[in-house]
């Protein structure tokens, strides 16, 4: 029975987003640049671009291996490796963020939240269910991003220099812990900040703190400062993982029936 | 059981404001009771504390048994609630709004199709039933409310301010739902209103609400006996008769008050043997707003 309802505000939080149009235009765009446009730009003017001498031996500098046949394919793969990785952050966070915002705030200000909490279900699950729900979609888009990114990059290797690509470890990471985590993360900051907002602008506007440490996060890996390792990345996914788990249990203390319909 | 028992049930704002003082009173399963008052009287709040939403500064309720504090999903389970500020989606159709109503109640799918489909015909909702809520009217609304909270078929129904928004006839519509849905299935119902005009139809028993302090409570008969001594006769007549305590009051209708019926037949022969013609007579019996007017002037001149 209470599985029945779980799953019914699930669908029902999802379906909310998907037939809105402009919400669900908003949660692939971003998606869509990040994995289709600039990754082709990058392959494109690597490829028509030609090689310069202080780029290849910058190049050598790095680890052997990394050095593929060409210094073309060597470059694509740096970016491939170090910098596309970095839009995966980005990405599981603005969807996360979007859709938290109006599974929380978007139903407050519809006043649409307080018939949800008459429900028989006690205000942790139903909490759960949105933060759920909210989650769900966000690796949904996160995952499908990945996916249609590699065939893309693959495509254009393939018919432009004839070899395939082989994505590092780096990419398990930061799909399998660090988007999972930090997306955890800003659905919960958003549901804090939810008690707050009045307008789901408002509580997007809060999502923008995120964005920000990862922006400078992805200038440093561009301008080789900040080379982390996998080992560091996985450090790092698990303090996000532990960050998120903690979050969570405490944005769940914080929550009364009063509060929620402030 | 009782439906409600509240016991010396207070509610402070966190603004300092004392909605609710030491509220006592408790419903039988059946009864139509009429939480009446006007607005900011405390009405929404004792509902709020009731379903679990607000908690108590001091005193306790409970609901079939169940502590709203504690366990408020299992008040709800046993609760269908209306109140203004609870909307459903715009953008699904009333049918879909109310399927997932249902399942939120852990009922399958078949069962609560065919639950919807007998609320949206006694609602009178059927021809709009596969139209996205963002179309309906404020009645239309209103009436799918009240459909969404039975869906679960409910002990207790919680209304808070129902009628607000409708015209007279939407209004009354909702009400003879109300009366039917009492008589019919037995539900409890908490009714809140401040439309006291409305109320005197439906309801079976009455309090009367004021600045968070309970007036009174009983039955319309209860309330008329022990808030006035006794009733008015009005007569239409051709002239004012002499040497009776009859007032004018326009139109030549003329009352006064006498303390029972048994006085009447008394008065109409005198007026008879006078030679006053009489057109029509007429025993006036206080309305719940004369009710409740009554009382607030005695409380504000007695205390
Ligand atoms: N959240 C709140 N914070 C502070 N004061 C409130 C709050 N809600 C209601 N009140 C005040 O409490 C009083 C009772 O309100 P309410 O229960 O809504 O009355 P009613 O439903 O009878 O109109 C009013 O004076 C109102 O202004
Ligand atoms: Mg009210």
């Amino acid at each position: 029975m209470k599985r029945l309802a779980i799953y019914s505000i699930i669908r029902k939080d999802i379906r909310g987003i998907t037939v809105n149009t402009r919400l669900f235009a908003s949660i692939w765009i971003v998606p869509i640049i990040f994995t289709v446009f600039f990754p082709s730009i990058f392959v494109f003017s690597i490829h028509m671009v030609p090689d310069d001498p202080d780029f290849i031996k910058l190049l050598e500098q790095f680890p052997a291996s990394l050095q593929m046949e060409s210094t073309d394919l060597s470059i694509i793969a740096l970016i491939a490796n170090y910098i596309l990785p970095v839009f995966f952050l980005m990405i599981p966070i603005m969807t996360a963020s979007i859709m938290a915002a109006s599974a929380f705030v978007g139903e407050k200000e519809r006043r649409t939240l307080e018939t949800l909490l008459y429900c028989p279900l006690t205000l942790k699950e139903i909490f759960h269910a949105k933060v759920l729900a909210s989650f769900l979609l966000s690796m949904f888009v996160s995952l499908s991003s990945f996916l249609v990114m590699l065939i893309v990059l693959e495509v254009e290797v393939f018919f432009l220099m004839g070899s395939l690509l082989v994505p590092g470890i780096s990419w398990l990471i930061v799909m399998l812990l660090i988007a999972p985590a930090i997306s955890l993360i800003a659905i919960t900051l958003i549901v804090l900040g939810s008690a707050k907002a009045k307008s789901v602008e408002e509580a997007q506007q809060s999502a923008v703190f995120l964005v920000i440490p990862i922006i400078l996060l992805f200038v440093g890996q561009f301008s080789g400062v900040l080379f982390l390792g996998n080992w560091v990345l996985l450090g790092l996914g698990i303090l996000c993982a532990g960050a998120a788990f903690v979050l969570l249990l405490q944005s769940m203390k914080h929550f009364t029936y009063e509060k929620l319909l402030k | 059981m009782q439906a409600i028992t509240i016991q010396n049930l207070s509610k402070t704002y966190e603004t300092g404001k004392e909605a609710v003082k030491n509220l006592s009173l408790s419903l039988e399963a059946g009864e139509v009771f009429g939480f009446l008052g006007p607005n900011g009287a405390g009405k929404t709040t004792t509902v709020k504390l009731l379903t679990g939403i607000l908690t108590p500064t001091s005193g306790t309720c409970r609901v079939f048994d169940l502590d709203p504090q504690t366990e408020a999903n299992r008040v709800h389970a046993v609760s269908g609630i209306v109140t203004e500020h609870a909307q459903m989606y715009d953008h699904l159709t009333a049918m879909e709004n109310l399927m997932f109503y249902a399942s939120t109640f852990g009922i399958n799918r078949s069962e609560a199709k065919k639950r919807s489909e007998t609320l949206l015909a006694e609602f009178e909702l059927t021809d709009a039933k596969d139209q996205k809520l963002a179309s309906f009217s404020t009645g239309m609304r209103q009436r799918l409310s009240l459909a969404r909270a039975l869906i679960h078929r409910p002990s207790i129904l919680f209304l808070d301010e129902p009628t607000s928004g409708l015209d007279p006839e939407n209004a009354q519509r909702v009400h003879q739902m109300i009366r039917k849905l009492a008589s019919e299935e037995h539900i409890a119902v908490f009714l809140c209103t401040h439309q006291l005009r409305y109320a005197q139809e439906v309801c079976t028993r009455y309090g009367l609400m004021d600045e968070g302090t309970l007036l009174v409570t009983g039955t319309l008969e209860e309330l008329r006996t022990s808030t006035f001594s006794g009733q008015t006769l009005s007569i239409r007549a051709d002239r004012l008769p002499a040497g009776l305590p009859f007032v004018s009051c326009g139109d030549s209708f003329y009352t006064t008050s006498i303390r029972s019926e048994q006085e009447i037949p008394d008065l109409i022969r005198t007026l008879v043997a006078q030679g006053v013609n009489l057109y029509e007579v007429s025993v006036k019996k206080p309305s719940l707003e004369d009710i409740y007017f009554a009382l607030t002037a005695k409380q504000t001149e007695g205390f």
